[in-house]
């Protein structure tokens, strides 16, 4: 109009003609937004956008999150279940009984030639909990076997180990809300604004309005890391050392909270004896921290009226995981800081739901974090569920990371996979590859046909994804929140829970047992199996968790009755004094000597390998790599190298090379940049054939969780065009 | 469309109590008093009328980033992408970075930029189909992607990048300031959408709560100067001396220690070996203009000699009155002009609008040079009919005809020459630019004719020896002027230190051999040219250089038109390893990974003429709807 213009131009903006707007929770990672769907006049999902009203997100939501209406309709959706007798065979489309009549008696041909535990389950943290929750009682008390995981193990069971070994339970104890509470916050390998976006605007809304210092514990320069007001750039793997280090500062200058450990705290001498080793000085060497910096960290934690320290995979997914959350949880409970607001050790977690399989799926142990180890809580179960308790094993099987290696040994025959994509996701992909060929049978039940895992598959199962369900999560903050179904699932897949109760009926104890259909009726089961637990959901429903975009648990039946609405947020455990998990309602202060058994750089392979993610991409990529305005961002996949290190070896940026290790090699783009050490490379995770064809993957003790992110690489140069053919040929999406 | 929830967030509302009466460029911030005719005129959106209660709706409007708080999560970008339901390879917004320090003292800063509906809409300026308007409700600057004919000359003129031509659908769309959100008070989606609190929108210069300066510079941003942006930004953390461009491009920053302030120097990110890199050279999608350039130029050049030689120097150029010839010339100008004009209009998005490029005589350099340049091709069709007319009266009509297509052909090589006059480009913001196009009307117009004079007339019997020794000296002279221009310019543009030293950096390495073949023969046919001056072509050996001066111009014309194109090195926003990385767009065509969509890339692409949908509007228009277009584009009022 101005510029002397005559005639103001139509204005048209794209409309997408939405009608409805459909309730749901984001199916990516475990910050729990809370997301709407909206649909056209055909019913067709064409728009998301956050619940303005949720206390988790306020509206807001991630990238994947504002295109994830996009994903009912992506490339490589399962259309119909998927039949062959060997796995150098074509594929045949199935109906839906023959596809789990044959599975069954698979299942029952294995156990019965090999016995029970000869058939293994691993399952995922996608799911929704009533899928989890029936798919334990299928897998523990009709199938039976022993070997039963979720790959949560590739994630958070460092978490779980730690929660379990210091409180007496899993569960993390604080909330979002701490952020705005508290007075110093330690980021332990988490990278907030790449990982959970979300959760990161929560904490800058807080540090906003309340300038608190922010730690960052990381070898690599994150955003993160860069914002934060101390970068302690660790040395890969040595987070204990450190922690000891701080302990030994707190301890040494009297900065511990005396009152609170003789109170609620047992094993303080003999913490305090080991953390006598760690003096700076001598942790400084270990884990490249300087000495000043280490006490000058572990005073102003110390002396912060709330401490709150948070980690995800930098501690998790390395062989002192387990060690290391426990390391946290020692640093919060001498000074303090449980339960009270501001003052936590809070794991963020990872997927959508890996809460719910922690609590409901009885993967390591049996709903409601009861364990088979505890001869009531079998009992209970068996009398709830109408199993014989001497059905049950007496102690855990084996972790998905421990199945694999007893496939490998031929003591696992066959394997059912759900929702998860080893082929990709774990370490060492030559031996995964070589391990999933000796299967017999081997199921794949994922909403894609396409996961990298399927050409091993005898039998495809095709899922129904997140909103064409209905059902509920829980996230980081043990927020249980719902996702309404949008649209029925795609052609001719299934809700999970459908596909579970209907091979339950393959068997004749299945038959035996109830099964319900509704996700709601699921639910009620939960809740009865909750009273009383730390899980306690007893109060809530899935209305009522709508209404209340999300409620955190524990909400029990009494509040409810006493119309003790929920709070929108700020719930922690453990809040009165003595209430932990162990019989005298003590938390464990547990030392950690530290001995270093990671693979480390040497002459061969001088450089640390370090992976992670990206925030354009979730896991494996069998959602994300199909969403343009998700993928783009990183289509394929690349290395961060130190330019130093690129120049003595003469490797130029964004040209490809090959990163070999003692396992494998990888073609990858090289991104040059100071983000990373000179003798440090890093790799997203999401990539099929990329760094998993790398890593090591030693165990930790206590988790089974694999150590993702320390191995050692050297890099090779490669041909530029054979690269990029390569590099091609690899990203079928 | 948008509604306000009765829940939403006090962050998605705008907020702006109070605001300025001037910005800093000392344009009134209010748009339209109260009674103005710009209020009067409902607005529409999606031809629904709008109404609003925002006091502020006719206040210049901008976005503001917190470069200290972005933490790169590309949510903005999501958001806008949803919103406006763009595809994988078009974005209204990107986000882009720079980096910098030595681990562990590494700084990245992240960048997110959409369109700054600037105060001097450059793309609006420039646009030759009109379809940009600057609206004074929000100072937003709109294009309408149904009027635009997907030229892409907005793409050049702008420095940060906005306006995106989707070569799938050959047209140019851009960010619309989410106008409907702020007709309803929200914030525009990518701002209410960021999660690093970096984005921030509202009346310009009003710097938001709880941030402290409103700057108009940050690392990679190019000066405010050329299109006075309404951006702002805040970056108070300090920056490293030297930040670095992750991208292809060959450009890197430097604090100045006196302003503080960041300069673009180029970045010697692939040494300094020299290349041939003839297949990205002579196979870029800008291949269109290289022949219509050079065609025009030449065609322009060739025509007026022809028709004014005999006029001022008839004793050289009396050989032109044998009709024979004359129509040998005028149909070679013609067809070579035909070609030049064909590729010209088929390289657009949407050929079959070509009649829209005329719609912004009044501001835009391109309706002008489309204009003079149509008004030659006119006026050399009638001045070849008059020639095929065996009547005497035609001899006015003729002189009519050339007397038009020699005006006009001058006029469209002026305009063509400021329309690469560019401050986005420094590379082409130079003389050299009107050296090299004014240079090569000369030479290849005197080559045209000398040429056809050379193969068609017996010169045993006509003698062509001062026609084509001075058709040789004016090619002399346009030879050197073009090599003047390009001494300067390769001068000036190493001095200049930005972009304008990056093109020149590529001209002499990445494309080195290109540059040195086309300076050589640059040489060699002022040489020749200088033999041709003074000898007629007489032996055997005066035909080989005839035919080797022929080959060379051509050889040297190709290469040196088509350096100016490739190199062009535009003052556009850094972008991020893989999104809005030119190197990585290239690869991903290369290789094949853009034939996936998800990708984010996709190939260049022809555009059909497609004669139905011309049909139809010819239809749909009458005549005077038709007059009342004309009207228009001198600024008349529809109904006034």
């Amino acid at each position: 109009m101005l510029f002397g213009r005559n005639k103001k131009n139509p204005i048209k903006i794209a409309d997408k003609g939405i009608v409805k707007w459909n309730y749901s929770t984001c199916g990516y990672c475990s910050t729990g937004c809370a997301i709407e769907i909206g649909v056209n006049e055909d019913g067709i999902p064409v728009g998301a956008r956050g619940v303005a009203g949720a206390d988790v997100n306020r509206g807001k939501l991630c990238l994947k999150g504002i295109f994830e209406h996009e994903i009912f309709e992506s490339e490589g959706r399962g259309k119909t279940p998927l039949l062959r007798d060997n796995i150098h065979d074509e594929f045949k489309e199935v109906e839906w009984d023959e596809a789990l009549s044959t599975m069954a008696s698979e299942i029952k041909r294995i156990q019965q030639t090999y016995g029970r535990d000869a058939f293994a389950i691993v399952s995922t943290g996608q799911i929704l909990t009533e899928g989890f929750y029936t798919l334990g009682k299928l897998a523990r008390g009709v199938i039976g076997t022993n070997n039963y995981d979720g790959n949560t193990t590739l994630c958070m069971a460092s978490a779980v180990s730690g929660y379990k070994r210091s409180f007496g339970s899993d569960g993390p104890p604080g909330c979002y809300e701490d952020f705005e509470n508290t007075d110093c916050l330690i980021a332990w390998g988490s990278n907030l604004p790449e990982q959970h976006p979300i959760i990161y605007w929560r904490f800058k809304e807080a540090q906003e309005k309340r300038k608190f210092p922010l730690i960052v514990v990381d070898p690599r320069v994150t955003m993160l890391a860069q914002n934060a007001d101390i970068h302690l750039p660790i040395t890969p793997g040595t987070d204990v050392v450190l922690m000891n280090a701080l302990m030994h500062v707190i301890l040494a200058e009297g900065l511990q909270d005396q009152d609170y450990i003789d109170a609620n705290t047992n094993g303080f001498e003999a913490l305090k004896a080991e953390v006598e080793n760690y003096d700076p000085m001598t942790a400084a060497k270990i884990c490249g921290i300087d000495e000043d910096t280490i006490r000058n960290v572990a005073r102003l934690y110390a002396k912060a009226d709330s401490g709150m320290n948070i980690w995800t995979m930098g501690i998790n997914q390395s062989t002192h995981g387990s060690d290391g959350v426990v390391g946290i949880n020692n640093l919060s409970l001498i000074t303090g800081n449980i339960g009270k607001p501001g003052g936590t050790s809070l794991s963020i977690t990872g997927q959508c739901n890996a809460m719910g399989t922690r609590e409901w799926s009885s993967c390591s142990g049996l709903p409601g974090y009861r364990l088979l180890e505890n001869e009531q809580d079998r009992q209970e179960i068996a009398d709830f569920w109408g199993v014989d308790p001497a059905f049950f094993p007496k102690k855990r099987g084996m972790a998905q990371t421990d199945i694999f290696p007893a496939i490998e040994a031929g003591k696992i025959k066959g394997l059912w996979l759900v929702g998860t994509n080893p082929m990709t996701s774990m370490p060492n992909t030559a031996r995964i590859r070589k391990t999933l060929e000796k299967l017999e049978c081997c199921v794949v039940q994922d909403s894609y046909v396409d996961v990298e895992t399927t050409p091993y598959a005898h039998i495809h199962l095709p899922a129904a994804i997140w909103a064409e369900k209905e059902g509920v999560f829980t996230n980081t903050e043990r927020r249980v929140n719902i996702t309404r179904k949008v649209k029925e699932p795609y052609h001719n897949s299934k809700a999970d829970l459908h596909i579970f109760n209907a091979l339950a009926q393959q068997f004749e104890q299945g038959r035996k047992m109830n099964f319900p259909d509704q996700p709601s009726e699921v639910f009620e089961e939960m809740k009865t199996l909750s009273k009383g637990r730390l899980v306690d959901i007893s109060g809530m429903s899935h209305d009522l968790i709508e209404e209340n975009r999300g409620v955190q648990w524990p909400y029990t039946e009494q509040q409810l009755k006493k119309d003790d609405k929920p709070p929108q947020g700020g719930k922690r455990l453990y809040t009165e004094t003595a209430t932990f998990r162990f019989p005298d309602g003590r938390a464990k202060l547990i030392p950690l000597p530290f001995a270093d058994n990671n693979e480390r750089p040497d002459e061969q392979f001088p450089f640390w390998l370090n992976s992670g993610r990206l925030v354009e991409h979730f896991h494996t990529r069998t959602r994300t790599g199909k969403i343009g305005n998700n993928n783009k961002y990183s289509p394929t996949p690349f290395m961060e190298m130190n330019p130093d290190a690129a120049a003595d070896l003469n490797i130029q940026h964004q040209s490809y090379v090959r990163a070999v290790s003692r396992r494998g090699d990888a073609v990858v783009m090289v991104m040059l940049t100071q983000r990373v050490p000179r003798n440090m490379v890093f790799i997203p995770f999401h990539f099929f054939d990329c760094v998993n064809r790398l890593t090591l993957g030693l165990l930790d003790p206590y988790s089974r969780q694999p150590a993702f992110k320390q191995a050692a690489v050297r890099i090779e140069p490669i041909n530029q065009e054979e690269a990029a053919r390569l590099n091609k040929a690899n990203r079928q999406f | 469309m948008t509604k306000v929830r009765s829940d939403e967030q006090k962050y998605a509302f705008l907020r702006d109590e109070e605001s300025l009466e001037q910005n800093r460029y000392g344009n009134k911030i209010n748009l339209a008093e109260n009674g103005d005719e710009l209020i009067a005129d409902a607005l529409t959106i999606n031809n629904q009328p709008s109404e609003s209660e925002n006091p502020n709706r006719y206040k210049q409007h901008g976005f503001y980033l917190n470069a200290d708080n972005c933490i790169g999560c590309h949510a903005c970008e999501a958001a806008c992408s949803e919103k406006n339901d763009n595809p994988a390879h078009i974005a209204f917004r990107s986000v882009g970075f720079v980096e910098g320090g030595t681990y562990p003292d590494y700084q990245r800063i992240n960048i997110s930029m959409a369109c700054n509906h600037c105060d001097d809409p450059v793309c609006l300026k420039g646009c030759p189909t009109r379809a940009y308007t600057k609206f004074a409700e929000y100072g937003a600057v709109l294009q309408d992607p149904d009027i635009c004919f997907g030229c892409g000359y907005c793409t050049w003129v702008c420095p940060y990048n906005a306006p995106q031509l989707d070569p799938v659908k050959g047209q140019v769309s851009k960010c619309n300031m989410c106008v409907d959100r702020l007709e309803v008070g929200l914030k525009p989606s990518c701002v209410s959408a960021c999660l690093g609190n970096a984005l921030d929108f509202g009346v310009i210069e009003n710097v938001p709560e709880n941030r402290e300066v409103a700057q108009t510079e940050i690392p990679g941003f190019p000066t405010a100067e050329i299109t006075q942006p309404n951006i702002r930004f805040q970056q108070t953390k300090g920056a490293h001396k030297e930040m670095t461009r992750t991208d292809t491009m060959p450009v890197k920053y430097h604090r100045n220690a006196e302003s503080n302030s960041f300069e673009p120097v180029v970045d010697e990110k692939a040494g300094r070996d020299k290349y041939w890199n003839l297949k990205s050279l002579l196979t870029s999608h800008e291949s269109a203009h290289v022949i219509f350039t050079l065609f025009t130029q030449g065609t322009v050049g060739a025509f007026l000699m022809l028709f004014l030689g005999p006029f001022f120097a008839p004793e050289i150029f009396s050989l032109l009155e044998n009709a024979d010839l004359l129509l040998k010339l005028t149909v070679v100008i013609f067809v070579t002009s035909t070609i030049g004009l064909y590729k010209l209009n088929m390289h657009l998005g949407k050929p079959h609008r070509f009649y829209r490029g005329f719609n912004n005589l009044r501001l835009s350099p391109v309706s002008r040079e489309i204009a003079g340049v149509s008004l030659f091709y006119t006026g050399l069709l009638g001045f070849l009919v008059t020639l095929l007319i065996p009547f005497d009266f035609i001899k006015a009509f003729s002189y009519a005809f050339g007397g038009l297509a020699a005006l006009s052909g001058l006029a469209g090589l002026y305009y063509m020459y400021k329309l690469y006059r560019i401050p986005a480009r420094p590379f082409w913001d130079h003389l050299q630019t009107g050296t090299a196009f004014f240079g090569t009307m000369l030479s290849f117009g005197a080559l045209i004719i000398a040429a056809v004079c050379v193969v068609f007339v017996d010169s045993s019997v006509l003698d062509t020896a001062i026609m084509t020794q001075s058709l040789a000296a004016i090619m002399l002279i346009g030879l050197v002027i073009e090599a003047l221009g390009h001494w300067k310019h390769a001068d000036d543009m190493q001095k200049l230190g930005n972009e304008g030293a990056a093109s020149y950096y590529r001209q002499v390495t990445q494309y080195g051999y290109s540059y040195l073949l086309r300076n050589g023969l640059l040489a060699l046919n002022i040489g020749l040219a200088l033999y041709f001056c003074v000898f007629s072509i007489a032996s055997v050996f005066d035909w080989v250089l005839a035919i080797l001066l022929m080959t060379s111009m051509l050889v040297m014309s190709v290469f040196g038109r088509s350096l100016f194109f490739v190199l062009v090195i535009p003052t556009t926003m850094p972008g991020a390893f893989f999104w809005k990385n030119e190197g990585f767009v290239d690869h991903a065509r290369e290789t094949g990974l853009a034939d996936m969509p998800q990708v984010g890339v996709v190939h260049e692409r022809h555009h059909a003429f497609k004669v139905d949908e011309l049909l139809k509007t010819i239809k749909e228009n009458s005549l005077s709807d038709m007059v009342d277009h004309v009207k228009w584009i001198f600024g008349y009022k529809k109904g006034h």
